[in-house]
């Protein structure tokens, strides 16, 4: 049955959160209308997540939720409780440190203005996530959520090839056995 | 996949650093998510602004109650046309006087999306709340959409002070046209129009403001080009110039679009002066869709190119009306930039050009990745593609006839501009080379014999000037309020005490270009360190000496100038401190990876730690004479730059740098969806010196994707009343990389004379000839079907249009 | 752009759920995937009163197969129907038109629900359901009720939902095994909402001809269209190409779609007889192929 007392849980504009984020436990107090991308950006200052466009075309707050890549602005923090997110924090923070994605897009040039990067670097983890060698042309489509307005894509393409042989091979990105 | 064609490669200096695929030095920081963006600026008791826009494309502005916003908790103030009109100058502006224009609407609103009122508030939610809850009472006046119409007595008239629509109109003639297209076998005509685009970063444009210290507005902001113009900001704010500090910011991207885009960090610093709080206007979006200070070209040509029956130009005569929108802010500035490169590649001397500007009820333009010259370039190989059917002649046929010849250099055009240097038929046969057009050719009579396909195949060429003069601002005008002639750059050589270097740039210069790849591989070939070991920052307005900024290909030979000025200076002070304490001459010693050694001794060295530890802390050991410390700044002036004649039947050398690039495209059309496939595109561009060939590849690519976007896919649209109709990126369409092929990039290289390490610049040329290429590739796959690209963006339902009406007339 | 002030409501049950929608109708929205309605609220296109997220309705998660009938609850994520091999074994279909549905960072969120009740023309989904002659289960205070697909979407992005009710699950008829399915979409750009698509599931007889065929089209009126004319001209007919191209050209009549700044009505018109004829092609050859393997 439903009554209005039951409502009343409803009531406020803020409310606690307690999530994960890049590995850790965090709980914060936030308005119920804020999205997930500035709660990143504002509340746990993880600037890496962009703002391009705030209506889910551009793709450049992409974040990883529970390892799938979703578009942060069109989540509200809220939704988020009980969720594992990932900003390209959690890959590495430490510029002298890069993680082999990240070391790849750099050997690449896969970036000019860094905007679209982190949400690129994200995605192709979740893309090389199941470990298996793809075309060109199939990372060409699998990237094309997110737009980038610097490189023409390609690569970001080279890039992600490059971290796949990484991942797969090492950080040297020479595979023997596909070379 | 890169190629370089590079027959002189013994002739060239060695170098240890420029011309190899090097990491960039800036993208550490950009992979772990701190760039260092606008919107990532945060400070004590930051309060954000957002904008009510103008529904109406034209009406006077009656009332504007705020009431109810003010009363909602966090809203902090409200300020509109009256606050500014009793505050404010106009914002800086290189049109007629008669065209003033604020940031925020004074009296009248001239097009959907101009901003009406700013709201402040504690965050960005509750601003916005405060926009929802304004009432706004505007008068409706007519809407003039048309730029032909705009022109037509009768029509409303935007800026009444102004008294017409036309902004401006000149007629200028090199040569005689008449006598040119009259000796011609042939001449071809089209009616072209080139819509709007904009370069549309993925960042927008934003601005953080404050009271600081002695009362001084700092401005932080990723604009572009305000050591250069921070008094215009000043001015346009009603302080005193050194109480105004911009702090550049880096960009997510400009493409022209944050090119002196002076309206969001002139509106940030009034509101920070009027609230007395710390302000951030960061542009969203819908905010940058409809109201950038930056649409691009709307052209609408009326074009006639004469040509000898072998294919020679003999002259062209263009009438061009631009759809300027509602403000002049840069002037005619975009035709400048058609005039450098105006008759191509091709040695025709005859040109006539009649412009007008027409004022609209549409957003103002602005720069885009060409600046205007990428439009002049499509209708020039629009003409010569036409000219080339008629004649029977191949495109690479025509083009190679009419090329100016590498012994005719410098060469200087009709209309003024000069040619440095270039060998247009080695990048026209590096091209060809990567490329089996004969098999193509075949393979496309094949595919459209035996399984139905259509693919056609374009060639153009562009020129791709190169580091712009300040003359063309005025070089329009009989009586230039401010006849400009420097546009220089500077750099800051500093060795610490350590011997680690610090180089300081003196403007905002990071907007996704490599402003610290290419300045520190400069410093790095002059004293023999990895650049990675620079630290680069960039000088805000108190302390930046003079620097014009990136844009319209200039930084990265500008600022190669200025640090290996800077350098020259500060190993002549090395050299002079060794010699004083090795005892040994001068001109006995050189700098060679970091040490100063004796020529032939190089066991008789100092290295930069010890010499540095004299400069700063052993003044006793310094040549008498020699002051402490080890930094030097170097000011680079334009390298060649001239005035304009007092008739302007010479407008002066004001944009010499001159590249060149050659596209080859082969495509597949769908008759029945008009959808577009590439099969394969090679794109050779000379940009003189490669200091860094990965990264000039990625600017081409990149630049290439946008022409691609501006042919196919993206417009800035106003319905009839002058609805907007592009203000979301559902509308606004930038390509994706599904749509964006792979480039295969070629370099040559021809060292301009006139530069330092012969660089000239690279970043604009992708853009100024994939719509010549795309056009000529599409109208030669549905040759059978008379399709010819007239109007850009150029899309299905016009494709299938043609091939049906064809096909309906029999 | 950031969403205007709401009550955000998470009820863990469709029943609270339903309440809650019974309680504040016109005055509530449902957030199922926010992947269009999240952009409508960052631009305050909507503007509601009370938000009901049923992202916490863990029943309205599950798929199940239920002898000829695949039900897919209305909370399941789109790019669930991508990898789900319970699904492309039942509803082949399904896994052909979902990859048209935005991009991945989109499925990852967007639900099966929260595209039918948003009732796109344009949108894949609505046009899947229409095709297969799905069943929309949807449940008010009243209880639940069954509607087809064809009745449940009335008109420009509008449902035929009561205020209290909500869409909790899409039933799919499993498509026999000897059918071939196909989609054809033709959009601005891979990822765009349809200019037109279309989605045909065609049988075949022993001599080849066309036993069965069912035809939806997106993108070219206010609701998806069953193009019957198309399906009667098909059906005893041969697999020719004049066939099928007779056939299509009867869809033309259906289209129904003003000029906008991405395409002509009559352009839409064309693209429509183009996609119908190609998909119709396209399953026609998979239903050969079904044959030529299972025989």
């Amino acid at each position: 049955m439903t009554t209005t007392e039951n409502h009343s849980k409803y009531d406020s504009d803020t409310r606690a959160v307690t999530l994960r984020v890049n590995g850790r436990e965090v709980t914060r107090e936030v308005p119920t209308r804020q999205t997930l991308a500035d709660f990143l950006r504002d509340d746990l200052d993880l600037v890496s997540v962009h703002l391009g466009c705030e209506h889910g075309v551009c793709g450049c707050c992409t974040v990883l939720l529970d390892g799938g890549s979703v578009r942060s602005c069109l989540m509200l923090a809220v939704q988020a409780v009980g969720h594992e997110v990932e900003t390209v924090e959690s890959l590495s923070a430490d510029q002298n440190a890069l993680h082999p994605i990240q070391e790849a897009f750099a050997e690449e040039q896969g970036l000019q203005c860094g905007f679209c990067t982190p949400a690129m670097v994200l995605r192709t983890k979740e893309i090389l996530a199941d470990g298996v060698e793809r075309s060109d042309d199939e990372v060409r489509n699998e990237i094309s959520g997110i737009l980038c307005r610097c490189t023409g894509y390609q690569n970001i393409i080279n890039a992600v090839q490059n971290a796949g042989r990484k991942l797969r091979c090492g950080n040297s990105g020479t595979c023997a056995k596909e070379a | 996949m890169t190629a370089v064609a590079d027959g002189e490669a013994n002739e060239k200096p060695a170098y240890t650093y420029i011309g190899s695929d090097r990491k960039r030095v800036e993208d550490p920081r950009l992979l772990v998510g701190r760039g260092g963006y606008i919107a990532d600026l945060k400070m004590q008791g930051l309060t954000h602004a957002a904008i009510l826009r103008s529904p109406v494309p034209h009406g006077r502005i009656v009332s504007i109650d705020a009431t109810e916003a003010l009363k909602i908790p966090g809203v902090i103030a409200v300020l509109t046309g009256e606050d500014v009109k009793k505050h404010m100058n106009p914002c800086m502006n290189f049109g007629p006087p008669t065209i003033p224009q604020f940031p925020i609407a004074v009296d009248k609103v001239r097009y959907v999306g101009e901003a009406v009122a700013a709201v402040v508030a504690e965050d960005r939610y509750i601003a916005e709340d405060g926009v929802e809850a304004l009432v706004v009472e505007f008068e409706d006046l007519p809407a003039v959409t048309d730029p032909m119409k705009a022109l037509e007595p009768g029509s409303a008239v935007l800026h009444d002070e102004h008294g017409t629509n036309l902004g401006y109109e000149r007629t200028f003639e090199f040569g005689d046209i008449s006598e040119a297209l009259g000796r011609a076998d042939l001449v071809v005509e089209d009616t072209l129009h080139w819509g709007r685009s904009a370069g549309m970063p993925m960042e927008t444009s934003g601005a953080v403001a404050r009271i600081g210290l002695n009362g001084v507005l700092e401005i932080h902001c990723n604009s572009l080009n305000f050591s250069y113009l921070q008094f215009l900001v000043a001015t346009a704010l009603k302080i005193p110039s050194n109480k105004l500090t911009m702090r550049p910011v880096p960009a997510g991207g400009s493409f022209g679009s944050k090119f002196t885009a002076h309206k969001v960090p002139t509106l940030a610093g009034f509101l920070a002066l009027r609230t007395g709080r710390p302000v951030s206007y960061v542009e969203d979006r819908l905010d940058h869709l409809m109201n950038s200070d930056h649409h691009a070209s709307d052209r609408y040509y009326d074009a006639k190119m004469g040509f000898t029956s072998e294919g020679i130009i003999t002259g062209l005569d263009i009438d061009v009306v631009d759809d300027y929108g509602a403000y002049l802010q840069f002037g005619v500035g975009t035709h400048g930039n058609a005039f450098s490169q105006a008759v191509g590649p091709y040695t025709f001397r005859d040109l006539k050009y009649r412009l007008r500007a027409a004022l609209t009820n549409k957003c103002q333009q602005g720069a885009y990745r060409g600046f205007g010259s990428e439009v002049h370039n499509w209708v020039l190989e629009r003409l010569i593609d036409k000219a080339a059917q008629e004649l029977g002649l191949l495109p690479e046929e025509i083009r190679r006839r009419n090329f100016i010849q590498p012994d005719q250099f410098p060469y200087k055009i009709p209309g003024g501009n000069l040619y440095d240097s270039g060998d247009y038929p080695k990048v026209l046969d590096t091209a060809l080379g990567m490329i089996d057009l004969a098999y193509w050719r075949k393979e496309k009579a094949r595919l459209r014999e035996e399984e139905g396909r259509y693919i056609g195949i374009g060639l153009a060429t562009t020129q791709e000037r190169s580091v712009f003069s300040s003359t063309e601002f005025w070089f329009w005008f009989d009586e230039p309020a401010f006849p400009i002639t420097s546009s220089p750059e500077s750099a800051t050589i500093t060795i610490d005490p350590t011997g680690a270097f610090q180089l300081l740039l003196h403007c905002q210069a990071m907007w996704g270009n490599s402003p610290e790849t290419v300045s520190t591989t400069i410093v790095a070939e002059e004293f023999g360190i990895e650049p990675n070991t620079v630290n680069v920052s960039y000088a805000d307005t108190a302390r930046a000496l003079p620097g014009t900024g990136p844009g319209g290909s200039r930084y990265t030979v500008m600022v190669a100038g200025a640090v290996r000025g800077a350098a020259r200076k500060l190993k002549k002070k090395l050299i002079d401190i060794a010699a004083h304490t090795l005892e040994v001459s001068a001109e006995d010693l050189e700098l060679v990876d970091a040490r100063v050694q004796v020529v032939g001794a190089p066991e008789r060295s100092l290295g930069l730690p010890e010499l540095a530890a004299s400069a700063y802390f052993f003044a006793l050991s310094l040549p008498p004479g020699m002051q402490s410390g080890l930094e030097e700044a170097y000011t680079y002036d334009h390298p060649y730059t001239t005035l304009p004649s007092a008739d302007r039947t010479d407008l002066g050398v004001f944009y010499p740098i001159m590249g060149h690039a050659c596209h080859i495209a082969v495509m597949e059309v769908d008759p029945d969806t008009g959808q577009t496939s590439f099969l394969d595109y090679v794109a050779v561009h000379d940009a003189g010196t490669v200091v860094n060939p990965k990264s000039l590849g990625g600017h081409v690519t990149g630049g290439a994707a946008q022409g691609l976007g501006s042919t196919l896919y993206e417009e800035l649209a106003y319905d009839e009343e002058g609805q907007f109709k592009s203000s979301t990126f559902l509308d606004y369409l930038v390509p994706t990389a599904n749509e964006v092929p792979p480039f295969r990039i070629g370099h040559v290289e021809t060292p301009s004379p006139f530069t330092e390490y012969g660089i000239k610049g690279g970043g604009e040329g992708g853009r100024m000839v994939t719509p010549s290429v795309v056009s000529a590739a599409i109208d030669d796959a549905l040759r059978e079907y008379g399709m010819r690209v007239r109007e850009l963006p150029v899309k299905p339902s016009e494709i299938v249009a043609t091939v049906q009406d064809s096909l309906a007339r029999g | 752009m950031k969403p205007p002030k709401f009550m955000y409501c998470d009820p863990d049950s469709v029943e609270e759920a339903v309440a809650l929608k019974s309680r504040y109708g016109h005055d509530s929205l449902v957030l199922a995937g926010g992947q269009s309605l999240m952009p409508m609220l960052n631009m305050r296109l909507a503007n509601p009163e009370v938000l009901i997220d049923i992202n916490r309705v863990t029943d309205l998660q599950q798929i199940t197969r239920d002898g000829d009938v695949l039900e897919i609850g209305a909370g399941v994520r789109q790019s669930v129907l991508e990898t789900d091999p319970a699904v492309a074994a039942a509803v082949p279909l399904l896994g052909l038109v979902v990859p048209y549905i935005g991009h991945i960072e989109n499925r990852h969120r967007g639900t099966v629900g929260g595209s039918l009740a948003h009732a796109d023309a344009a949108a894949e989904l609505p046009c899947a359901a229409v095709t297969l002659d799905a069943t929309i289960v949807v449940q008010g205070t009243e209880g639940r009720r069954e509607v087809p697909a064809r009745e449940f979407f009335e008109g420009f992005m509008t449902n035929c939902c009561a205020p209290d009710e909500l869409v909790v699950a899409v039933r799919f008829p499993v498509t026999p095994a000897a059918a071939g399915s196909a989609f054809v979409e033709h959009a601005r750009r891979q990822g765009d909402f349809a200019l037109a698509a279309a989605a045909a599931v065609v049988t075949l007889d022993a001599q080849g001809h066309i036993a069965s065929a069912a035809v939806g089209v997106a993108g070219i009126s206010g609701t998806p269209v069953r193009a019957t004319a198309v399906q009667d001209a098909l059906v005893g007919g041969p697999t020719t190409t004049e066939a099928i191209a007779a056939a299509a050209a009867a869809v033309g009549d259906s289209v129904n779609a003003a000029d906008d700044m991405h395409a002509t009505g009559t352009y839409r018109r064309h693209l429509a007889v183009t996609v119908v004829k190609r998909a119709i092609t396209a399953a026609v050859g998979n239903a050969a192929a079904v044959e030529r393997n299972g025989s």
